[in-house]
C-alpha cells in the first residue's frame, strides 16, 4: 500500500500523563496489508432489511454529514476539558472510537461500504449475519453503515474467523445511525488466527429515544485495536456496550470506548470484562462525556479484569467528563486475580484450583457469548473459549 | 438573615488577599525573565556552594529543552519573561518573632501564624516572597534532636552531605519543565530531619506568602523522617490578588524511612491569579507510612499530584484531598502512587467541587510494578457539580503489571440532592446555607483529618467559596 505513515488511533478524548502510555496507540504501516476491499455477502439476510452494496466509504458517510448539526448539537459551551483531543476528528462524517486515521485509510484505498437499512417502522428481530472467513496471509478492509430509520429495529452479527495459526490483516469500520425510537443491535465476534492484525472501529449516533447496543467478543488475533464512540444526541437516547475479551500469549488488545451524552435523560452503560493470560497486554479507555445540555442523564462504566499470569500488563483509563449539573456518572474497576475465598469455597466443593479458574474464565466470557442471537455462532464462541481455557 | 449566613458574610477574602506595598528601599528584586544571568544572580544571592550553582545552570539548560506538558490546563497566560524569580526583604531571617520587620510581621499576624505557633505548633517557618523571614522550633522539640531550619543554612551545616545526597533526587530536574525551572531558581523552603525513633507530638508548620506582584515562588522543602520516627508537617500558602500572573513552582521531597510515619497536610489558598505548578514526592521504605492531606482552594490554574513511591515492603500511603474550583479557576489535582515493594498498600480518597464556571479535574495514576506482589490499591473519587456552567472531570489511570495485586477503583459525579436541600429548608435553613452545609459535609472526610484549627479554616474557605465572594 502507498501510505507512508503509521496510524494514530484510539486517542483518549482528553490527554493525560505521558508515562502511562495511554494517550493513543499506533498501528504500524508495516502491519497493514490489503488484498480485498469488499464485504462478503450476508450469510443470513432477513426480509425487511434493505442492503446497498459497494458504495464508496465517503459517499456512505453522507447520511451523517447531512445530520451533522443535529448530531453535534449542545445547548451551550462552558468550555472544553483540559487537553481536549476531539477536534482532531472533526473531518470524520461521524466520529468513531478509533478516530480519523481509520477514515483516511478507508478513503485512501477506496474501501467499499455496504449500507444496511431498516425502513421506518420496520422491526426485524432476526439478525443479519455477515461472516468473514479469512485465509492465511490474507488482508482485508471493509466497512458498513447500519441505518435504523424512525421506530425501526435491526440486528447485525459480524463474525470474523480464521485458522488458529494463521496470519493476516483485517480492518473494519462500522457506522451506525439510530433515528428516533429506533434500535440497533450490533454483535461482533472476533476469532481470528494467532498472528492476525485486526482493527474494528465503530461510530454512531442516536436520535430521540433511539438505542444502540454493541456486544463484542475479542478472542483471537495477535494485535487488536477496537474503538466505539456513540453520540447520544437527543433525549432518552441509549447506548449499551458489553465487551468480553480473552488476551493470551504475547497478544495485545487496545480499546477506546466513548459515550457522548448530548441530549437530556440519555443513558449509557459501558461494560468490559475479560481475562489476561501469559504475557498479554491490554489497554482499556472508557469515557463518559456529559456535554452541556445532557441534564438528567446517567452513565456507568464498569471494568472487571482477571489477571492470570504474573507477566500480564493491564492499563485502564476510566474517564468521566462532566459539564452538566444534573447527571449521575460513575465508574468502577476491579482488577486482580481470583479471590482466595472463592477458590477456597470451590476447593471445599471438590473443585481444584485449575478447574476453578477455568470455570471462572468461562463464566465471564460465556455471559457475553450467550447473548449472541444465533445459536450456531454462540456455540462456536463458547467452544473456542473452552478450547483455549 | 440567619446566624449561619452572618458567618458566611463575615469571612472576607481580604483575610488572605490584602496587599502590602513593597518598596525598593526595603525589597531587593531581580529583573524579570529567565536566563543564565538571572540564574547566576540568584545563585550569588544565595551564596551557593559550587555544586549547587552548577546544578542551577544544568537545570536552566533542561528548562529550555523540555517541552510544555501536552495534557492538563492551559498555561498560555504564563509568560516567564514577565515573572521575577527572586524577591527578598533586605533584612536577614530572624529566630525571634519580635525581630521580624514590622510590615512582614503584620502580614503574618493577619494570617494568624504567630497565634497558631503559640497554641498548636512545635515549630514554624515563614517564607515571604523568595526567602524565609522567620524560623523557630520549640526548645523541647529541638532537644529531641529534631532539625527544622531553612534549607540554605542547613546546606552549610553538618547536614550538608545529607542534603547534597537527597536534594532533587526524588524530583529530578528532568521530570518536567517546571521541575527544571525550580532547580534553576529555587529559593527558600525548609529542611526537616527527625532522628531515629523520635516522635514529634505536635505539628511543624511552614507558611508561604507570595506578596510581590508578577513574581515566582520556588521554595524547596526537604524532609527526612528517620527510622521509626513520626512527624506531622503542615504547609499553608496564600497571596494577594494582582492583575498579573504569579507563579508557584515549589518542590517537596519527603523521605520516610523504615517504620517511620509522615503526615503532610496542605491548605493551599493562593490568590486567583496564581499558576500553581507544584511538585511533591515521597519515597517510603519498609513498613513506612506516608499520609497526605490536601485542600486546594486557591490559584488560577493548578497542577498538583502528590506522588508516593512505595519502595519498601509493606509500606503504606493514604491520600485524602479536596479541591474547590470556583469562578475563573482551572484546578487539575489528584495523586500518583507507584507500588514497588511486596505487600504495599495505597488508599486514595478525593473530593472535588466545581462552582461558578470553575473547572475541577481529578487526575491520578496508580502503577503496580511486577515486584509489588500482594499489593493493594483502592481509589475513590467523588465530584460535586453545583451548577451547569462548571466542569468536573475525572481522569484516573492505572497500570498494573502483576496478577498478584488487588486494585479497586470507583468514581462518582453528581449534584447536591434536591431531597437533601428540601429537607434542610423544611427545617428553616435557607437554600444557600443548606447547600453550604451539604458541601461542608461532603468535605468532612478531609477536614476530619486536619488539626482542629485547620479544619475550621478549611470549613471557612468552603463557606467563603459557596457564598461566592
Amino acid at each position: 500500500m502507498n501510505r507512508d505513515l503509521d496510524m494514530k488511533v484510539n486517542v483518549l478524548p482528553v490527554l493525560t500523563y505521558g508515562f502511562l502510555k495511554v494517550n493513543d496507540s499506533a498501528i504500524s504501516e508495516s502491519d497493514i496489508k490489503i488484498d480485498s476491499l469488499t464485504t462478503p455477502d450476508a450469510k443470513k439476510m432477513p426480509s425487511g432489511i434493505d442492503v446497498k452494496r459497494g458504495v464508496s466509504f465517503k459517499e456512505a458517510g453522507e447520511i451523517f454529514e447531512k445530520n451533522k448539526d443535529r448530531i453535534m448539537y449542545t445547548t451551550g459551551v462552558p468550555g472544553a476539558p483540559n487537553a481536549d483531543t476531539t477536534s482532531r476528528n472533526d473531518g470524520q462524517a461521524i466520529m468513531t472510537g478509533m478516530g480519523i486515521d481509520v477514515d483516511e485509510l478507508m478513503i485512501s484505498v477506496d474501501a467499499k461500504c455496504d449500507i444496511y437499512t431498516a425502513q421506518e417502522g420496520i422491526k426485524v428481530s432476526e439478525p443479519v449475519i455477515i461472516e468473514y472467513k479469512m485465509n492465511d496471509n490474507e488482508g482485508s478492509i471493509s466497512s458498513q453503515v447500519i441505518h435504523a430509520k424512525k421506530n425501526s429495529e435491526i440486528t447485525v452479527i459480524l463474525f470474523y474467523e480464521s485458522e488458529k495459526e494463521s496470519a493476516g490483516f483485517h480492518g473494519i469500520s462500522t457506522r451506525l445511525l439510530a433515528e428516533d425510537g429506533a434500535k440497533i443491535n450490533l454483535f461482533k465476534i472476533q476469532m481470528l488466527g494467532d498472528k492476525f492484525i485486526h482493527f474494528d472501529d465503530i461510530g454512531g449516533a442516536c436520535f430521540e429515544g433511539g438505542s444502540i447496543n454493541v456486544t463484542s467478543l475479542e478472542l483471537g488475533s495477535k494485535k487488536t485495536w477496537t474503538g466505539c464512540l456513540v453520540n447520544l444526541v437527543e433525549k432518552e437516547a441509549e447506548l449499551n456496550t458489553n465487551m468480553g475479551y480473552l488476551v493470551r500469549d504475547d497478544h495485545f488488545l487496545d480499546i477506546n470506548y466513548v459515550a457522548d451524552h448530548r441530549g437530556k435523560n440519555t443513558n449509557a452503560v459501558i461494560m468490559a470484562k475479560g481475562v489476561l493470560m501469559d504475557s498479554a497486554t491490554k489497554v482499556f479507555r472508557g469515557t463518559i462525556d456529559f456535554k452541556n445540555g445532557s441534564a438528567g442523564s446517567a452513565g456507568d462504566e464498569q471494568e472487571d479484569t482477571l489477571m492470570l499470569s504474573p507477566d500480564v500488563i493491564n492499563r485502564s483509563m476510566p474517564v468521566i467528563l462532566c459539564q452538566e449539573e444534573d447527571v449521575d456518572g460513575r465508574h468502577g474497576a476491579t482488577i486482580g486475580q481470583l479471590g482466595e475465598d472463592l477458590l477456597f469455597y470451590m476447593q471445599t466443593r471438590g473443585i481444584d484450583e485449575d478447574e476453578a479458574k477455568r470455570m471462572m474464565i468461562r463464566a465471564r466470557l460465556d455471559s457475553v457469548a450467550r447473548t449472541i442471537p444465533d445459536d450456531e455462532l454462540a456455540q462456536k464462541a463458547k467452544y473456542y473459549i473452552q478450547n483455549i481455557v | 438573615m440567619s446566624e449561619n449566613k452572618q458567618a458566611v458574610v463575615e469571612i472576607d477574602r481580604s483575610a488572605y488577599e490584602f496587599k502590602d506595598i513593597e518598596t525598593e528601599k526595603d525589597f531587593y528584586r531581580i529583573e524579570e525573565g529567565l536566563d543564565e544571568e538571572t540564574v547566576l544572580k540568584v545563585s550569588a544571592e544565595k551564596n551557593d556552594p559550587e555544586w549547587m550553582r552548577d546544578h542551577r545552570l544544568k537545570c536552566l539548560k533542561l528548562y529550555n529543552e523540555i517541552e510544555m506538558p501536552k495534557w492538563g490546563p492551559s498555561i498560555e497566560g504564563l509568560d516567564m519573561n514577565k515573572i521575577c524569580s527572586y524577591v527578598r526583604h533586605k533584612s536577614e531571617m530572624k529566630g525571634k518573632w519580635e525581630d521580624v520587620p514590622e510590615d512582614i510581621k503584620n502580614t503574618f499576624e493577619r494570617l494568624g501564624i504567630p497565634q497558631a505557633e503559640r497554641e498548636s505548633l512545635a515549630g514554624v517557618g515563614a517564607q515571604y516572597d523568595s526567602e524565609l523571614v522567620y524560623h523557630n522550633v520549640k526548645d523541647e522539640v529541638a532537644a529531641q534532636g529534631v532539625v527544622y531550619t531553612d534549607l540554605e543554612s542547613a546546606m552549610r551545616s553538618e547536614y550538608a552531605d545529607m542534603i547534597k545526597s537527597h536534594f532533587m533526587t526524588l524530583i529530578p530536574p528532568t521530570d518536567h519543565k517546571f521541575a527544571a525551572l525550580h532547580g534553576a531558581v529555587w529559593s527558600g523552603g525548609s529542611f526537616v530531619y527527625v532522628p531515629k525513633g523520635v516522635k514529634v507530638d505536635i505539628p511543624l508548620q511552614s507558611y508561604f506568602r507570595l506578596n510581590a506582584a508578577g513574581a515566582g515562588q520556588f521554595e524547596h522543602t526537604l524532609i527526612i523522617v528517620d527510622e521509626g520516627a513520626d512527624l506531622h508537617f503542615i504547609e499553608g500558602c496564600s497571596a494577594p490578588k494582582y492583575n498579573v500572573a504569579n507563579l508557584h513552582a515549589g518542590a517537596v521531597e519527603l523521605f520516610v524511612a523504615k517504620n517511620a510515619r509522615l503526615r503532610y497536610s496542605t491548605i493551599e489558598n493562593w490568590s486567583k491569579n496564581m499558576y500553581n505548578l507544584n511538585t511533591k514526592r515521597a519515597l517510603v521504605e519498609e513498613n513506612g507510612i506516608m499520609e497526605w492531606v490536601s485542600g486546594s482552594f486557591g490559584s488560577h490554574t493548578g497542577y498538583l499530584y502528590p506522588m508516593t513511591i512505595l519502595k519498601g515492603d509493606h509500606s503504606k500511603m493514604e491520600f485524602t484531598g479536596i479541591t474547590f474550583a470556583g469562578k475563573g479557576q482551572n484546578l487539575d489535582t489528584g495523586a500518583k502512587v507507584v507500588h514497588q515493594g511486596v505487600g504495599t498498600t495505597s488508599v486514595i480518597n478525593s473530593k472535588s467541587i466545581s462552582k461558578d464556571g470553575g473547572i475541577g479535574t481529578y487526575r491520578s495514576s496508580v502503577v503496580i510494578q511486577n515486584s509489588a506482589k500482594k499489593a493493594k490499591a483502592s481509589v475513590s473519587c467523588d465530584s460535586l457539580m453545583i451548577d451547569s456552567i462548571s466542569r468536573a472531570d475525572t481522569i484516573p489511570g492505572m497500570d498494573i503489571r502483576t496478577n498478584d495485586a488487588d486494585v479497586g477503583h470507583e468514581a462518582k459525579i453528581g449534584r447536591i440532592s434536591d431531597d437533601a436541600i428540601f429537607y434542610l429548608m423544611s427545617r428553616g435553613i435557607s437554600e444557600e446555607d443548606a447547600k453550604a452545609m451539604i458541601v461542608s459535609g461532603f468535605a468532612n472526610p478531609v477536614s476530619k483529618e486536619l488539626p482542629l484549627e485547620y479544619a475550621v479554616e478549611m470549613n471557612n474557605l468552603i463557606k467563603l467559596e459557596m457564598s461566592g465572594h
